[in-house]
């Protein structure tokens, strides 16, 4: 029936893409308010988040502490604020690293073809195939000691293979349409094409799957917490706070609750992001 | 007079769109009898697709609104639910789609999907279907029906695949057979191959046929009588002679001259009517075609014609400013 | 191409122990550290040979079986993979059986009524559970048994094994396996709806309804079988991403599959075991995609044919 009614698409219909929403802005804003934060906690005016104040000890949410103190009386909010910095340095550091090496390597491969494309693409299947978490784990179980660079960067690695396959994939699309055929007929050169043709039509997947790509970073952080390959402690990270406070559990649930609510809700708007920025700029999906 | 098989009143049909309610066929009203094979004749556009799915009910559930009647061998199609139309989809009436390699299941194998209907719907047990199945196969025409009952679609040719489906609407004997451009996406050569395989099973199999299509050359032999569309609603009906020789309606006119004709000289231009199809979101309250009219008046643009029985001709037309009476060349497609 | 992936991880499986800081031999052998043992451990994985000859030797022992013995435990590394491993299969195979007998349905339904109210709830709700890690969703169940039902959380593990009691077995495993359901719900079902409504789109769906056959005909007949492609492909990425949200929850629950004692050897650094359940693992993960990339092909001879 939708050939039917493509008859009728031929005429001029508004173009209306699928509106971003309130939520979406609010999303963005809270993204925003947990960079801020994570940037920033230098200079708020928060409480040392390894200062233990011993005559607080698992305080319930507070005027002097905001979200309360753990069994070792340090200040929940604090720590979570701190903690945001290692989520999101590890999400943002793994992905630019990922998407540094794998996109450009990607869209050159998919543009270009030949046996460039052909020897990348097999290496990066090959990699693709050894699953990366066991990599993570493995690489950062025996790399010691511990360190954030150190998480940021097998995590980065570990990505490029899916990276390049997305991107590459994503160009591919784009690169056998006939406007860029077109375009290269009318004696384009590659680099303009590459910038003006093909970059702009691949951003909007690229730009969604960094958000989602940066939302699983940040699981993978806490599930590395839980294997004790995160950050040492007393360094606060979200992962490292919810394993901590499972032996204190029934005595402080905040303890558990804060930091997964923060964890949780940073991701709902990673997700919601990337996903609405896909369907606002994906024209092809069959919309309802 | 042979019975009313098919009557159609003031069938119209409307879709919900994101910019609006688009009505894609209005108002149009028809007979078709016994063994008879009507043309619908139109551009892109003018909604004769909707129109043959609307007959039959195979309209999308959601987001259309269908009014009027159509009655089908006394089964009223306009707001039968999914079920009760379920009984008369393939047995009472069947279509034969445009584009056999997407109309066809791709994974599954084409004797299977002939098996499929005729165990469904008829009951027919394994061995049973399938020997039905090879018959019908060899009716349409398809050498070795042995070996390609086991074939994928992919692997047919885009003849030997339209065959197949039609072999699938004629499984299990419907009295009307909706043909929706049945020939568009085939090689010139098939066509005609195509089409007379059609003529010789509606007369084998007692059938009706309505014939939908834009291309005229195809109207001319094979039916009876035709309706001609634009823009959703009926501009001209009658028997295809009638229309062919005696058209009132400029549309009519400029469709049947922007046909290319053999008899032609090499090199003659190619009639193009102006403009482009109408934007059904935006229709005007005047004659769909005014605006690209060369005999368009002033009436033309602000009153919408009916359809009417023409005095001094056999058929019907709509229009305010028709073409005169007496049109001494016919067009013909020999 | 199998063999290439294959040697890949195994090669980078053998890295491992180099990676860490200083002596192997040292590290392998942990607290059983002395002249002799260093001695003789030198002599079995003759790391005094340059690393290509190593590898080799490591190499022949594994496909032997033999995968060292951990000076920790004291117990052959293979052994103690050999016990974990059944469990993590049993824990993979119950989850993935929820996950599928629930998504399937429901992504059905989704996409014979788009946009109802079952579709729009169980849209908000998978979107919501994507945002909660597997582990996230244990802590907080343990949290609740624990303060709402009095049980402490405990040590000991309340694993069953199957051969001793089979409904012990099921009740044991139940709530991990239920927890990495429905991570596995969440994805299958968004894929398998998105999927399925585009199928419904295509013509030869409108054909099948017209030959009169039922919606639920149409929907496992021709629908589903096109639209399962995806989901397979899904299927076979996530029983890989499986692995870490599995291993935290086995801890959690402390299951003793290959996952929580993985996290076990890292803890009291035996890496000899770390090393072995590393391959062991990606060799599985391997395999499985290779198994669904089978079966991918089977259900759509186009894919081989292009």
């Amino acid at each position: 029936m939708s050939e039917a009614l493509d008859e009728f698409t031929l005429m001029d219909r508004p173009e209306k893409n699928d509106p971003l929403g309130v939520l979406f802005w609010i999303c963005l804003g809270w993204l925003g308010l947990n960079i801020f934060g994570a940037v920033f906690a230098n200079l708020l005016p928060l409480p040392d988040p390894n200062f233990g104040n011993y005559s607080a000890i698992n305080a319930s949410p507070g005027l002097h502490h905001l979200l309360g103190t753990d069994d070792l009386g340090r200040d929940i909010f604090s720590r979570i604020v701190f903690g945001s910095r290692v989520s999101l340095a590890v999400g943002a550091g793994a992905m630019i690293i990922g998407f540094g090496i794998g996109a450009p390597l990607g869209m050159l491969a998919a543009y270009r073809r030949g046996r460039f494309d052909a020897i990348l693409t097999a290496l990066m299947y090959v990699l693709l195939a050894f699953p990366a978490i066991i990599a993570t784990i493995a690489v950062l179980s025996f790399w010691t000691p511990r360190a954030l660079l150190k998480i940021i960067i097998v995590i980065g690695l570990a990505s490029v293979p899916v990276v390049y396959r997305v991107i590459r994939t994503a160009t591919m699309n784009i690169a056998t349409k006939d406007y860029v055929i077109a375009a290269r007929i009318q004696g384009a050169t590659d680099r303009r094409i590459l910038f003006k043709e093909l970059l702009p039509n691949v951003a909007p997947i690229g730009v969604s799957f960094l958000l989602i790509g940066v939302a699983t970073v940040v699981i993978l952080e806490g599930a590395l917490a839980f294997l004790g390959l995160s950050v040492n402690p007393p360094t606060p990270s979200w992962g490292n706070m919810i394993n901590e406070s499972r032996t204190v559990m029934a005595q402080n649930p905040w303890l558990v609750i804060f930091p997964s609510l923060a964890m949780c809700l940073l991701l709902l708007c990673l997700n919601f992001i990337g996903d609405r920025l896909r369907s606002h700029f994906d024209v092809t999906e069959v919309k309802l | 007079m042979s019975e009313e098989l098919l009557i159609v009143k003031d069938l119209t049909t409307t879709f919900a769109t994101a910019s609006g309610p688009l009505t894609a066929v209005g108002d149009v009203s028809f007979n078709l009898h016994e063994n008879e094979t009507l043309g619908i004749v139109g551009e892109s556009g003018s909604g004769k697709t909707v129109l043959s799915r609307t007959i039959m009910g195979l309209q999308p559930r959601t987001n259309v609104a269908v009014s009027g009647s159509v009655q089908l061998n006394g089964f009223e199609v306009v707001g039968a639910s999914e079920d009760s139309k379920r009984s008369i989809w393939g047995t009472e009436v069947a279509m034969v789609f445009q584009d056999p390699m997407t109309s066809l299941n791709p994974v599954m194998r084409i004797g299977k999907q002939i098996d499929e209907t005729l165990r469904v719907r008829l009951g027919m047990d394994k061995a049973a279907a399938k020997a039905r199945a090879l018959e019908l196969l060899e009716l349409v025409g398809i050498p070795s029906p042995e070996q390609r009952y086991r074939a994928y679609p992919g692997h047919l040719s885009g003849g030997m695949r339209q065959r197949v489906v039609i072999a699938i609407a004629l499984a299990c004997s419907p009295k009307l057979l909706m043909a929706d451009e049945p020939t568009t996406g085939l090689d010139v050569t098939i066509q005609a191959q195509i089409l007379n395989l059609l003529d010789r099973l509606k007369t084998q199999m007692n059938m009706s046929v309505v014939l939908v299509t834009h291309d005229l050359g195809v109207v001319a032999t094979r039916t009876s009588r035709i309706i001609v569309m634009y823009a959703g609603r009926v501009v001209e009906t009658g028997s295809t002679r009638e229309v062919f020789k005696h058209h009132r309606m400029p549309y009519t006119r400029a469709l049947l001259e922007s046909s290319p004709k053999i008899a032609n000289q090499s090199h003659t231009r190619l009639q193009t009517i102006p403009g482009r199809p109408p934007n059904l979101l935006n229709l005007t309250q005047g004659c769909a075609f005014a605006p690209r009219c060369a005999y368009a008046t002033q009436r033309c643009h602000q009153e919408r014609p009916e359809l009417e029985p023409s005095s001094e001709t056999g058929h019907s037309f709509a229009c305010w400013n028709p073409l005169p009476a007496t049109t001494s060349e016919g067009a013909s497609f020999s | 191409m199998l063999l290439a992936i294959v040697f890949v991880v195994s090669v980078g499986s053998f890295y491992l122990i180099h990676l860490l800081p200083g002596d192997p031999a040292v590290v392998i052998l942990g607290t059983g550290d002395n002249p002799h043992n260093r001695a003789v451990l030198y002599k079995e994985l003759g790391l005094n040979k340059p690393i290509w000859d190593q590898y080799f030797i490591w190499m022949k022992n594994i496909v032997r079986g033999n995968f060292g013995t951990s000076f920790i435990s004291q117990t052959s590394v293979a052994s103690t993979i050999r016990a974990a491993l059944p469990i993590d299969v049993e824990l993979i195979v119950l989850s993935q059986i929820l996950a599928f007998a629930a998504a399937i349905p429901a992504a059905m339904r989704s996409a014979r009524h788009p946009d109802g109210p079952l579709d729009r709830l169980l849209g908000a709700t998978s979107f919501t559970l994507l945002s909660i890690p597997p582990f996230i969703i244990i802590v907080l169940l343990v949290l609740f048994i624990a303060i709402k039902l009095q049980i402490p959380h405990t040590g000991p593990s309340s694993y069953v094994s199957l051969a001793s009691d089979w409904v012990g077995n099921l009740e044991s495993l139940a709530l991990p396996a239920f927890t990495l359901a429905i991570a596995s719900f969440v994805v299958y079902y968004r894929v398998l709806r998105s999927d399925l409504i585009a199928t419904l789109q295509e013509e030869f769906i409108t054909l099948a309804r017209s030959k009169g056959l039922s919606s639920r005909r149409i929907m496992w007949r021709h629908a589903f079988r096109p639209s399962s492609v995806a989901l397979l492909g899904t299927a076979a990425v996530n029983i890989g991403g499986l692995l870490a949200g599995g291993f935290v929850v086995q801890y959690l629950l402390a299951i003793p599959g290959l996952g929580y004692t993985l996290i076990a050897a890292i803890a009291q650094s035996d890496y000899l075991l770390v090393q072995g359940i590393v391959l062991v693992v990606s060799v599985g993960v391997i395999a499985i995609n290779f198994l669904f990339d089978f079966f991918i092909n089977l259900i759509d001879p186009r894919i081989s044919r292009e």
